[in-house]
């Protein structure tokens, strides 16, 4: 079996040929199909019967073996066209390759065998049918399928923007008696986060329904289906799956007012039990103050420098984890907040 | 090596056999080669045992090396040297007494720190004969604050924290040392997590039935505070009248005094009486009118309700989190229902004022906290880390170059490092190697030098 994925891409490089589907970007998948004739026709049950058996008395009437006549190979010119003799895979034909290939072990300090009757050039696989020119009349075959890349697309940046969503499969190549490899199903949905119309509770909310399936640092969301036999059902499951994310992390259920400060994904210091200790002691080192001064004074405070700096290293030590520095920062927070 | 022959120390011979060294002198018939080659064992034998003698923190033989060392010391005390300070107040303290050793008089550690060193620095106290303290960053900067704060207001924490060993709980001393010099009320938890684990008698409080009472540790430390505060507790009245029980209880106006020794007596009490002395001082401490911020002379002469108070906690930590301790039906206590504990905490928050809350952190003697934690939410966890916000942190460091020589030169003047190696610079320079210029670490290296 031979994943010829590498392939199939580099053929859908020479041919960009995009299809717009529902608004999005879809690869164009380019089946390609090879077949080895791996059964070797030497021995056929019409030469076997030539051999005596085991068992058999007498001699064996042979039956005269037709001459072989002369290699193909001396009679080709040298301008033939390569791609009819070789237009698909097959194996090494020694008669038919006219190179001076050798290979196998040297006998007796001598050259490996030659390529005529060379059984190890018939195991090994060849690209005697991919030669440069077999893969540009290919192209040119394709060509009249294709349409033209939009003008406007000409950077990735801009494909990002108008295409956010891009499908990803593999199509295998490969010698059996069968095309289809289950592999070729499955279907990778990536898209940005930040592509989709999303606030901050969407967000939040999106990113815990699809667990580790999205990535913090990239910002990318990656679905994959594989659960349908078929890579369009697949397809269309994965974009059913977005759609319904989407939709689900918009809504607001009536549990979502129980979600406590623990369940929070990020500590925010706005509106904390920290915030409150601090205003108050604040506020009682100010002296009392009564009614709507105090509400006053409260909001002079919250919006003072030292008070807010103090609120983003109570914030990083909570978010970023304790560290000697972000102790330090804290530290010099209050010495700033406290007139120390 | 001939007067150690005289010693009875018994030593083999060539033939195997064993003899005290008495009798092999009394054999003339010996021939001589014997009698030296077991005088030349003996000699070695003598010397292995000479230097096992030099006591670490050993019990018995310890005392008999203080007692042997500190009489020929006092006339050498190097007081003008350099890694000592004669400045003995730790007001006067300042950057250019850092790393500088100062001495507090026995009498003062006797009733400032009853009981609130450090263990192991207890016992260097009676080693060297003297509490000698270096001075260092941290105790500094907490007293340089305390200089400067107001005192009308509410009362600031600082919490000190730092690896383990580093001298956290000296730097507490320290800073304490400050506030009595300055006639302040001392309230002082040595270690606060002897309260969360080990106690031998948990009773259901009878104030309040889901509380649990720790008589013990209550009435040891009555007792310590009643030896720290001597001096005060006659001058502090109650505000309100206290119901122990059917037929005791204690008036409106009485002295401190007489709530303490019922503590005292009354066994059963004393954890609410902890509760009560905490409360009246809580109350009282910076004056009735304590916005007014009269001046100094004016808080003096009224005696009575004007003080200013140190609340110190060592092992801060232990106040939050779990304990060791079970109810009755197995399930863990919180320490919020552990009397001692809620009354401390009480203490601990900044709604009072004329005064400062010094908390060390102590990972040692913590309880499920990993090892290697030393930072303040990790030790305090998100519970104590919020409710002693706005607080200071003060981190204490390891030693540093000037302070390690200091702290080298001392031990080499105490003669505590007495092995031939540790006085030269190759011995030094493995001796930081080893501690990390760790002063705990250094402390007990040096014990087995």
């Amino acid at each position: 079996m031979m994943a010829a994925s590498t392939a199939s891409t580099a053929i859908l490089s020479l041919c960009r040929k995009s299809r717009h589907l529902m608004g999005f970007q879809t690869p164009n998948y380019v089946y390609t199909r090879v077949t080895y004739s791996t059964a070797l026709s030497a021995n056929t049950s019409k030469s076997n019967k030539g051999f005596p058996g085991r068992g058999n008395k007498g001699p064996s009437k042979r039956i005269s073996k037709r001459e072989n006549g002369e290699p193909r190979t001396e009679r080709m010119a040298v301008d033939q066209d390569w791609t009819s003799v070789y237009p698909t895979a097959a194996p090494f034909k020694h008669a038919t390759v006219p190179l001076p290939v050798r290979m196998g072990y040297p006998v007796k300090r001598g050259v490996p065998p030659e390529k005529k009757g060379n059984l190890e050039l018939v195991k090994i696989p060849n690209f005697l049918h991919l030669t440069p020119a077999a893969i540009k009349k290919h192209c040119e075959a394709l060509k009249p399928f294709c349409t033209e890349w939009p003008q406007a697309l000409d950077s990735d940046a801009k494909c990002e923007e108008f295409f956010p969503i891009r499908l990803q499969s593999k199509d295998f190549v490969f010698a059996g008696t069968s095309l289809r490899n289950p592999q070729a199903r499955v279907v990778t949905l990536t898209v940005k986060l930040s592509s989709l119309n999303l606030d901050d509770h969407a967000q939040k909310k999106l990113i815990k329904l699809v667990g580790e399936r999205y990535n913090r640092d990239t910002d990318v969301l990656t679905l994959t289906a594989e659960r349908c036999p078929l890579r369009k059902q697949n397809q269309d499951y994965a974009m059913y799956l977005l759609t319904v994310l989407y939709h689900e992390s918009w809504k607001i259920e009536a549990w979502e007012e129980e979600k406590t400060l623990a369940d929070m994904e990020e500590y925010s210091w706005e509106d904390s039990l920290s915030q409150r200790n601090v205003m108050d002691s604040l506020l009682r080192m100010r002296g009392a103050e009564t009614g709507e001064a105090e509400g006053g004074a409260r909001a002079e405070l919250l919006a003072s420098a030292e008070v807010q700096a103090y609120g983003e290293s109570v914030s990083r030590i909570k978010n970023e984890g304790e560290s000697e520095s972000s102790v330090l920062q804290y530290r010099e927070a209050v010495k700033r907040m406290l007139n120390l | 090596m001939r007067t150690s022959t005289s010693l009875p120390h018994i030593a083999p011979n060539q033939n195997g056999d064993v003899h005290t060294t008495n009798a092999v002198t009394e054999r003339p018939k010996k021939p001589v080669q014997f009698l030296i080659m077991a005088l030349h064992r003996l000699s070695l034998r003598l010397r292995q045992t000479v230097t096992q003698t030099r006591a670490l923190h050993g019990s018995g033989r310890g005392q008999q090396l203080g007692s042997a060392a500190v009489e020929p010391e006092l006339p050498v005390r190097s007081e003008h040297a350099i890694f000592r300070t004669t400045e003995g107040d730790p007001a006067h303290h300042s950057e250019q007494h850092l790393g500088q050793h100062y001495t507090l008089p026995p009498a003062t550690v006797r009733t400032l720190f009853p009981q609130g060193l450090p263990p192991r620095f207890q016992l260097q106290v009676k080693t060297f004969n003297e509490c000698s303290v270096m001075v260092r960053e941290p105790a500094v900067e907490i007293i340089s604050h305390l200089k400067r704060a107001d005192y009308s207001k509410p009362a600031i924490r600082y919490l000190l924290y730092g690896e383990r060993g580093t001298g956290k709980s000296l730097s507490l001393c320290h800073a304490l040392n400050y506030c009595s010099n300055q006639g302040w009320v001392i309230l002082h938890v040595p270690d606060a997590h002897l309260w969360v684990k080990n106690c031998s008698e948990l009773l259901p409080s009878s104030f309040h039935s889901s509380r649990f009472d720790q008589p013990i540790q209550a009435v040891q430390w009555l007792r310590n505070f009643r030896v720290t505060n001597e001096h005060f507790l006659s001058k502090i009245k109650t505000t309100r009248r206290y119901v122990w029980n059917k037929r005791e209880s204690t008036e409106e106006g009485q002295t401190l005094r007489e709530i303490v020794e019922h503590g005292l007596s009354r066994v059963k009490n004393s954890s609410d009486v902890v509760g009560v002395v905490l409360r009246e001082l809580r109350l009282q401490a910076g004056g009735p009118a304590s916005s007014a911020g009269g001046p100094e002379e004016e808080k003096v002469e009224e005696g009575q309700g004007r003080f200013r108070l140190a609340v110190a906690v060592d092992g801060t930590n232990a106040l939050w989190g779990q304990t060791t301790l079970k109810k009755e039906d197995k399930t863990p206590i919180a320490p919020e229902e552990l009397t001692l504990a809620y009354n401390l905490k009480k203490m601990l928050k900044n709604d009072w004022c004329g005064g400062a809350i010094i908390a060390a952190l102590s990972k040692t003697g913590s309880l499920f906290t990993p090892s290697s934690a030393y930072l303040p939410q990790e030790l305090l966890g998100e519970e104590g880390f919020v409710s002693l916000e706005p607080f200071l942190p003060v981190p204490v460091p390891v030693y540093d170059e000037k302070e390690f020589e200091s702290c080298y030169q001392y031990y080499i003047d105490r003669n505590w490092l007495q092995h031939e190696q540790s006085r030269t610079e190759e011995g030094k320079k493995e001796v930081i190697f080893l501690s990390n210029r760790n002063p705990a670490v250094l402390e007990r290296l040096c014990a087995s030098l």
